[in-house]
């Protein structure tokens, strides 16, 4: 038996979470009455009136709502399969390296970025690619014509995409080196007593060892699907690349902040909260079934 | 002084109707009892908490000396004992007009700020905002009444709401809603050219630009006409009307296209001019320019659209009379032999210049409702208008507290005028006596500072910039910018400068389609056809029902 004294340490240490969840995410909740108002900040949330499902016919009614629902699911499924599968083979390269300290110095310099702000990188990256950036004059070099990268709707995702795994997955990768530091070396001293190949070794001994962790956080990123970047992509995109670029978040950033459509723009915003609702529910009930990951 | 007080009885007039208005309220910060004197200083001091707007790259202020403490700010605090205190403070542009809708939004306010037009009527709608009738009427000063008669009652409409004055607009010189086009004059005369009157002499020199090396660095890297940035505007409208820099406005107007604002068809009706065929017409043009590399290339997507002008690279770029505040500075020190002329080009089909123009008022002073002193901005601004020629203004004046500008609205030419006949001797500065034109004195004073002779060739090599930048800047914009808009002209007008009911809701949609639709079409990502769609789904997504509600309002 515990003593009394160790358990009321960990609900001390519960607390500050607690608040934090209070004051952050429970008591702004209330806000979300303004999908139901013609709101007016200057009566507040209580004496504004309401107009039931108004805002909510209008979003349906907007060309753009289904847009920016494809476009957040389409990157943000696309971010979360590319910051799992990139790596996940990194740290496999990485683990087969037998030098440590080049292995150290690689590891320290692709995590580099992702200490840097989307303000900062994506002012690099319209510089990189702008018409007469290098990867333009790499392109000249190459006998390609030069290309207008950010006026390109149908490239603009997987730039988006490509430069976000770019950002994260060296700190993605300490994830997995940290499993694979789990697993034990006598399996594989066993399996190349058998004979096995690295490539064997990889597919029969790492992997497996990985699995569960992949599995967790494949089903944990579920729940964040429908966050597929605001600060990388508002400080990238323009109006023509609205088409494939304008997100829920952007876009309710204008509606909401620039034009003063609250109640629209909350709206939209308690759709988005509803949906990721019932998919952290689906992904946690998945990690308990599969990687046998309970919170309680 | 008998202009003053043919100006103070002017004023007295419809002072007096206005109070017939106000008469029955009581705002709490007037309780004073005699005359209200404009300038009078407070017995006691008095706060004065403010949101204040900040050019980030502005290195002007003297060290110690902070946005918050300045020496506008002292002057404030010395000449009427009035305390500013920065509440918070934001980033010149798109940061502050955020920083200013979420203190709307959140209903947490300071007790002044300057606005723009959508956000004052959000106020106004929320109810946040202090009546200033009774205030206005008792202390604004001669002067700044005078500055709103001349615009014909249209900037007191604008802050007039059931009949009670909610802000002090600004009043603002026309020929900021003028866009000309700016042109590299060493440029030209370097590949023998002369100044592109018409579209297609545009194109020519435009094409010139970019294919004959004018820098003479033997690279292919000029760019014939700059555009916008990201986030910045094809062609003022409507509701932002003025200083449209690096839009391409002009060459809307030669094609009598009017994008962005209300117009009035041949019948009389009220229609949109930008799903008009005129506007077709132009998008066309400027699509085939755009696909010929005439135009920048990274159109709506640069960081800084000023840039290639700074580093010498752009040859043409379409902008109001005040280029000589900036970028210019920046562009000759970069290269001394930048000769920056501006000309109301390129004319349209029959030889004429079409220029949109802006609102006379387009930012706004509001107080919190509440607030104990509404009539210390008026005192502010009235100090602002009295004292503005004396300041030292290698500061800018932006640093004063709740700035916003005021003057007669033909100020730049008539100083501009001015000036040309004072180098030519006809005039001497005591033949301009009009104290409203508050700044004349000071650059009739300082014109030979930085002009060299020969005083009617404004080319640049007869400047000396080095004498005053201040000084400069200001003499610049005038003779060179100003001064071609002594031409005639033909002046457009919007029928309206301000939201109907139904564009609270739905403009927002709406333009974004319009911003989406025109660039894609310009930078050749969508056919020109896509422009009947557009007009198609314009008029479904709520544009015939705000054409209704125009055509109510103008009625």
């Amino acid at each position: 038996m515990r003593n009394r004294t160790f358990i009321k340490h960990y609900y001390i240490m519960l607390l500050p979470g607690f608040v934090w969840l209070l004051l952050i995410s429970i008591i702004p909740m209330f806000g979300i009455a303004i999908a139901f108002q013609d709101f007016n900040p200057g009566q507040g949330i209580w004496k504004s009136p309401w107009i039931g499902l108004e805002n909510f016919e209008y979003m349906f009614s907007l060309n753009d709502t289904k847009t920016i629902f494809f476009n957040t699911v389409n990157i943000a499924v696309m971010k979360i399969g590319g910051n799992l599968i990139v790596p996940l083979i990194f740290a496999i390269m990485l683990n087969e390296l037998r030098l440590m300290v080049i292995k150290r110095w690689v590891q320290t310099i692709v995590y580099l970025p992702h200490f840097l702000s989307w303000v900062i990188l994506s002012g690099i990256l319209l510089d990189v690619f702008s018409y007469t950036g290098p990867v333009n004059g790499l392109l000249h070099m190459l006998g390609i014509e030069p290309v207008l990268f950010f006026a390109r709707a149908d490239l603009f995702p997987f730039i988006v995409v490509g430069s976000d795994v770019w950002k994260e997955f060296g700190f993605n990768t300490i994830i997995y080196l940290a499993a694979l530091t789990g697993i034990s070396p006598s399996l594989y001293e066993a399996a190349s007593i058998d004979g096995a190949t690295r490539l064997r070794r990889i597919w029969h001994v790492t992997l497996p060892g990985l699995r569960t962790t992949i599995v967790l956080l494949a089903v944990l990123s579920l729940g964040n699907v429908l966050n597929a970047g605001f600060d990388q992509i508002f400080n990238m995109y323009n109006p023509l690349l609205y088409s494939t670029g304008d997100i829920i978040d952007t876009w309710v950033y204008r509606e909401g902040l620039l034009n003063m459509q609250y109640g629209l723009a909350t709206a939209v915003g308690l759709l988005k909260s509803v949906v990721s609702f019932v998919l952290i529910i689906i992904s946690y009930l998945l990690a308990s079934k599969f990687a046998n990951y309970r919170i309680f | 002084m008998m202009l003053m007080l043919a100006f103070t009885s002017a004023c007295n007039s419809t002072g007096s109707k206005e109070n017939g208005t106000a008469e029955n309220n009581t705002t709490p910060g007037v309780t004073e009892q005699g005359p209200a004197d404009p300038f009078g200083k407070y017995e006691q001091t008095i706060t004065l908490r403010y949101g204040k707007e900040v050019d980030p790259t502005d290195k002007s202020l003297p060290a110690g000396d902070t946005p918050e403490n300045n020496q506008y700010s002292r002057y404030v605090k010395d000449n009427l004992n009035i305390d500013t205190k920065v509440t918070w403070q934001a980033a010149t542009g798109t940061n502050y007009e955020q920083k200013v809708n979420l203190a709307i939004s959140s209903n947490d306010l300071p007790d002044a700020l300057v606005v723009k037009d959508t956000q004052l009527r959000a106020m106004v709608k929320a109810g946040q905002l202090e009546d200033l009738t009774d205030a206005f009427n008792r202390y604004a000063s001669p002067a700044m009444k005078s500055y709103m008669e001349k615009t014909n009652g249209v900037s007191a409409e604008a802050v007039t709401f059931d009949g009670k004055m909610y802000a002090i607009p600004s009043i603002q010189v026309h020929s900021d809603g003028v866009h000309q086009m700016w042109v590299r004059k060493d440029w030209l005369d370097k590949l023998g050219l002369e100044p592109p009157k018409t579209i297609e002499e545009l194109e020519n020199v435009a094409k010139a630009f970019v294919e004959q090396d004018p820098d003479g660095n033997g690279q292919n890297d000029t760019i014939g006409i700059a555009g916008q940035q990201n986030g910045g505007r094809l062609y003022a409208n409507f509701l932002e009307s003025t200083n449209n820099t690096y839009g391409l406005d002009p060459i809307f107007g030669a094609y009598k296209a009017y994008p962005g604002y209300w117009l009035k068809d041949d019948s009389g009706n009220p229609v949109y001019g930008s799903i008009l065929p005129e506007t077709k017409e132009a998008l066309a043009k400027l699509r085939e320019m755009y696909a010929n590399g005439l135009i920048d290339k990274e159109l709506g997507i640069r960081k800084s659209a000023s840039e290639p002008v700074v580093n010498g690279k752009a040859g043409i770029f379409f902008a109001p009379w005040w280029m000589g505040y900036g970028p210019l500075p920046d562009a000759i020190k970069n290269d001394p032999k930048a000769n920056w002329q501006a000309y109301l080009l390129p004319l349209d089909a029959e030889g004429q210049f079409n220029a949109h123009m802006g609102a006379p008022s387009t930012v706004f002073v509001v107080v919190r409702k509440g607030y104990e002193h509404p009539e210390a901005i008026i005192k502010m601004l009235n100090l602002l208008i009295r004292d503005e020629s004396k300041f030292d203004i290698s500061v800018p004046v932006g640093h004063y507290p709740l700035r916003v500008p005021m003057s007669y609205m033909d100020e730049s030419e008539y100083s501009a005028k001015a000036l040309q006949e004072v180098l030519a001797g006809s005039k001497q500065s005591e033949d301009f006596t009009d104290p409203g034109y508050k700044l004349l004195a000071a650059d009739i004073q300082n014109v030979k500072k930085v002009k060299k002779e020969p005083y009617d060739n404004m080319d640049i090599q007869y400047w000396d910039p080095q004498a005053d930048l201040g000084v400069w800047s200001r003499i610049y914009s005038l003779l060179v910018g100003s001064s071609s808009l002594q031409q005639d002209y033909n002046k457009v007008y919007s029928l309206l400068y301000s939201q109907t009911r139904t564009m609270e809701s739905r403009w927002s949609n709406l333009k974004k389609l319009e911003d989406e639709t025109f660039l894609k079409i310009i930078m050749g990502a969508a056919p020109l056809d896509t422009f009947d769609t557009f007009v198609s789904d314009w008029k479904k997504q709520g544009g015939d029902k705000i054409i209704e509600e125009v055509k109510e309002y103008v009625k």
